[in-house]
């Protein structure tokens, strides 16, 4: 028996029409995702790893083959399923606590303030309720989208490149809050992401995905202990793994072999 | 904020405005008392003045002002609601786009004059004419606006209340008015304007007992320009009172905007 929270995806595959044409984006994706788990899946552009989170999201529709979760299929959107999208889309017109208990059903009873309030402070946005997306920088922006998809306590969090418009610094600051709320809510995460750093730095494997049609070329483990150290040798020797996938790997041997 | 701070920061904002305005009265009255303007042509701004506060005293300014205000209120939000229900129907159904974009694209084409015989002979040329054609000039603007508001909200946000599960009434309200409401106060702003012209067209085209069209096309029957500028200028300050009442509104409605970074 699987555990609660399970995520099963078999054989899918996925395409669009453009024109008179018939364009697979994904070609027989295989994946099962164990509960609490933190996954990235890294690929180029256009190789389908939005298209596949927006699937297991349940944003997109018509596909081939199966999308489970705890055994069951998947139908359309789901409370049970977070998404944080890489533009923020948080409400202009709603104050950061009205914007983060937009997902509950009785937004205006004691228990739901109480629940926006914890997680405006578990993404560290305490003293900011009442201010407006457009008064928040980018990362405070993407804190405040991720306390919104965290308010109904989902069993998994999609993420699709979250970070993508944060500038390097925040960005790393930003993987390690990211890494703490994943602990601390003991939460499934699935990342997509073109960043290596990023996915190396969180996840406990890697999805490496190749364009046209997308498919999973390479699932690499990375068993290392975290807090990870962005410049450790066991951290470069991971990351020359994954770009060797991508042909972008250095030929200098030395650099891992010291 | 305090009522005299509002109107301080009003006249403030305005002040600008009321040099070219002042300027404008200043040649005016050049011109009249250098007599290079006749009088009766161009009356001299100290004239108008005299009228305008006899006709105040008179009762008469004011009973025509309200006459013409009841039209438009009653035109206006006959016309603007129709076109507010009819727009946001448009917009969150594709069926009824197709169903009725065609009807509205092709109706609103038509000039106001055009609707003229059919009005007159359907409803008479007392009140009712009036108020139909200010609902008819109202009713367009809004519809166009409301529709194209209710659809430029990003897709973005709807999926959003699809992750949610958002239901319609809350779809609508959380996200598909406040996303639509720039584009909706546009359509209030053109359709009040279009009443105002209509109001004011209507009155001249077919007479009635009172209201400041009927009140300035008397006047100009009679050779009064003094009352005719009268007229011009009360329509103008009204009108202008109105829309900033609505700009005030705006600015309500939409908080959140104002605040800065």
């Amino acid at each position: 028996m699987e555990k609660l929270g399970t995520l099963k995806v078999k054989n899918l595959n996925k395409g669009f029409r453009s024109g008179k044409e018939d364009v697979k984006v994904l070609n027989d994706i295989n994946l099962t995702v164990q509960p609490g788990e933190f996954i990235s899946i890294v690929g180029q552009s256009g190789c389908g790893k939005t298209t596949f989170l927006r699937l297991v999201v349940g944003l997109e529709s018509n596909y081939e083959g199966e999308i489970l979760l705890d055994g069951k299929r998947l139908n359309g959107p789901d409370l049970k399923r977070g998404v944080v999208f890489q533009d923020h889309r948080l409400l202009p017109w709603l104050t950061v606590e009205k914007n983060v208990g937009l997902g509950l059903k009785n937004g205006r009873n004691g228990e739901a303030r109480q629940t926006v309030q914890e997680h405006i402070e578990l993404v560290g946005l305490k003293g900011f309720e009442q201010h407006y997306p457009h008064q928040l920088s980018g990362g405070m922006s993407q804190r405040a989208a991720i306390a919104r998809a965290l308010v109904n306590r989902p069993e998994i969090l999609m993420l699709d490149e979250p970070l993508g418009a944060l500038d390097a610094l925040t960005r790393m600051y930003m993987h390690q809050e990211l890494e703490r709320i994943w602990k601390q809510e003991g939460i499934t995460m699935i990342m997509v992401t073109h960043d290596v750093d990023e996915a190396i730095f969180l996840s406990d494997r890697i999805v490496i995905m190749s364009s046209r049609p997308g498919t999973i070329k390479k699932i690499i483990p990375v068993k290392l202990a975290r807090p990870r150290d962005r410049a450790g040798v066991d951290f470069l020797r991971i990351k020359e793994e994954v770009l060797e996938e991508f042909h972008l790997h250095t030929e200098t041997p030395f650099s891992y072999t010291i | 904020m305090s009522i005299s701070t509002r109107v301080a920061g009003f006249i403030g904002r305005r002040y600008h405005g009321m040099i070219t305005f002042l300027v404008l009265v200043g040649i005016w009255a050049a011109l009249s008392h250098l007599k290079v303007v006749p009088a009766e042509l161009l009356p001299a701004p100290d004239t108008v003045l005299k009228t305008f506060i006899q006709n105040v005293a008179s009762g008469l300014l004011g009973k025509s002002l309200w006459a013409s205000l009841i039209r438009i209120t009653q035109g206006f939000l006959i016309g603007c609601s129709l076109g507010f229900l009819l727009g946001a129907l448009m917009g969150v159904s594709l069926t009824a786009e197709r169903l009725f974009a065609p009807l509205i694209n092709a109706l609103r084409q038509v000039p106001i004059i055009g609707w003229i015989p059919l009005i007159i002979v359907w409803c008479g040329i007392a009140d009712m004419s009036k108020i139909t054609f200010i609902g008819i000039g109202a009713f367009f603007p809004m519809v166009v606006n409301t529709f194209e508001g209710v659809r430029s909200v990003p897709h973005g946000y709807l999926e959003v209340a699809r992750v949610f599960e958002f239901g319609k009434w809350k779809l609508l309200s959380k996200i598909v008015v406040p996303g639509a409401l720039p584009s909706i106060v546009t359509g209030i702003r053109l359709s009040l304007g279009t009443s105002w012209m209509l109001v004011v067209w209507s009155e001249i085209n077919t007479r009635s007992a009172l209201g400041i069209g009927d009140m300035l096309d008397s006047a100009r029957e009679g050779g009064r320009m003094d009352l005719v500028i009268v007229c011009i200028i009360v329509i103008g300050v009204v009108a202008f009172l109105i829309n900033e009442l609505l700009g005030l509104l705006e600015t309500q409605l939409q908080g959140w905007k104002k605040v800065s970074r």
